[in-house]
């Protein structure tokens, strides 16, 4: 069964006709053409399709497209459009990625969690991205990359970076 | 994995109020499913494990997630509440770490944003963390249908695996955590025998109310992940009735949790393994519980 539901995905509004039974990283995928939302798992657990939803980090593959009708839905694409975010930067000067298949999931994650807590410890870092999967191992230069992010995101620190 | 959900066509309903979820569900029963947060039921239907002609979603049902404490109450968790609000919310911190500190250990940071309590206890999926836990703490599962509003004990609620004492037309709008005694600690040790955020091998919640002496008026101990329900063996509790809580007797209501659970084997942990690591986790949950809520 096919239903009209009203998306805002990254800012823009648009009318799509979605099966019922699609998964929003489904539609995000196809109609959207936003490649950055990847399927891992399948199954909520690995993090690659990790989209914010109203700003929370959700998977958009336990999502049906139908029910994030007329929600904030942002993907990594959103993030990068004036030059990198200092999120994206800290990434890149850690070098903090391998394949890379995994990280705009970690970079969602990583802004859900200095939005809620500007200055994670590390044993907090850790426990807020537990569920994000780096099957190359790069978790110990995505640590690195995340405390670095929150350093340049402390608005002391704004002019610095 | 690209496995779509069968050949049968649903049919998303949104109600508006809780009436109209109600009537939605008293229309449609055994045909229809509800949905909140769908971290749960998006799995099943991609895995063809229910195949609803209806889904009935709450995501627009306002009042349903509210995460309060009411003196001479307790604490009220609406259905919509997410595990997170609930993982986080003061109130829940204040009055009740120990239930707190469970929905932080639901799954990982994503899944705790979208699922909602309602969702996690009315699943009743045998390898959730905050079951044995809400029982230990009796609390209540509210239920609206038609036919009027029920409270449900959860010691009664949770049937066998992803089997409730709701029915077909019953919508769970709200669970109610009793006050707790002054006297009353907590513990609830999560035993993951894979990665950090998996579902447990074996949940263990000990509940132990003490007098100013020390002394022990009331012991639970209730076993997730062992079985289709959380596990809760009278017998052994009442050992601790009136008793200082020594290594001995933290050892006999152990084993005799061990001795009497039937376990499942799953990925998570063999049968044979599972009453091994019981008699471990039910003693580490009661000295956990007594290290824990003031002086002992």
């Amino acid at each position: 069964m096919k239903k009209t539901v009203r998306l805002r995905v990254n800012g823009l509004e648009q009318e799509v006709s979605v099966a019922t039974h699609h998964t929003l990283l489904d539609v995000l995928r196809r109609e959207f053409k936003l490649h950055s939302v990847r399927e891992g798992c399948g199954i909520g657990m690995c993090g690659a399709c990790t989209v914010l939803v109203e700003g929370k980090p959700v998977s958009s593959c336990l999502l049906l497209a139908a029910l994030a009708a007329e929600k904030d839905v942002v993907t990594v694409e959103a993030l990068g459009r004036q030059g990198l975010h200092p999120i994206q930067q800290a990434f890149v000067d850690h070098t903090a990625f391998q394949c890379s298949f995994c990280t705009p999931g970690f970079l969602l994650t990583t802004k859900a969690l200095l939005e809620e807590n500007p200055a994670p410890t590390p044993e907090q870092v850790k426990a807020y991205l537990a569920g994000n999967l780096c099957r190359c191992g790069s978790y110990m230069k995505i640590m690195d990359a995340v405390l670095d992010a929150a350093r340049r995101l402390q608005p002391a620190n704004a002019n610095a970076t | 994995m690209r496995v779509f959900f069968g050949m049968r066509d649903i049919d998303i309903l949104e109600p508006r109020s809780v009436e109209e979820a109600v009537a939605a569900l008293a229309q449609h029963g055994d045909e229809a499913k509800v949905i909140a947060g769908g971290t749960a039921l998006v799995l099943m239907l991609k895995n063809q494990l229910v195949s609803p002609a209806y889904l009935i979603s709450l995501g627009r049902v306002p009042g349903l997630d509210g995460v309060t404490y009411g003196a001479g109450v307790g604490l009220r968790l609406g259905a919509l509440a997410s595990i997170r609000q609930a993982e986080t919310s003061a109130v829940v911190r204040q009055h009740c770490p120990t239930l707190a500190e469970t929905f932080g250990k639901v799954a990982n940071v994503r899944v705790r944003h979208a699922a909602t309590v309602g969702g996690n206890v009315s699943e009743a999926d045998y390898a959730s963390d905050p079951p044995c836990v809400l029982v230990a703490l009796r609390a209540r599962a509210v239920a609206l249908s038609p036919r009027g509003r029920r409270e449900i004990p959860l010691t009664e609620f949770f049937r066998d695996f992803y089997e409730t004492a709701l029915a077909a037309d019953e919508l769970l709008t709200e669970i109610v955590v009793p006050e707790q005694p002054a006297g009353a600690r907590q513990s609830y040790l999560k035993f993951v025998t894979r990665s950090s955020e998996d579902r447990p091998c074996i949940g263990a919640c000990a509940w132990i109310d003490l007098d100013e002496a020390g002394v022990c008026r009331e012991l639970r101990v209730t076993l997730g992940a062992v079985a289709g329900k959380p596990q809760e063996f009278a017998e052994a509790e009442a050992l601790a009735a009136g008793q200082r809580l020594g290594p001995d007797l933290i050892g006999q209501v152990a084993q005799y949790y061990a001795e009497h659970i039937d376990p499942l084997s799953d990925a998570r942990g063999s049968a044979w393994y599972r009453r091994r690591m019981a008699a471990v986790f039910v003693r580490r949950a009661i000295e956990q519980a007594l290290g824990a809520g003031g002086e002992v």
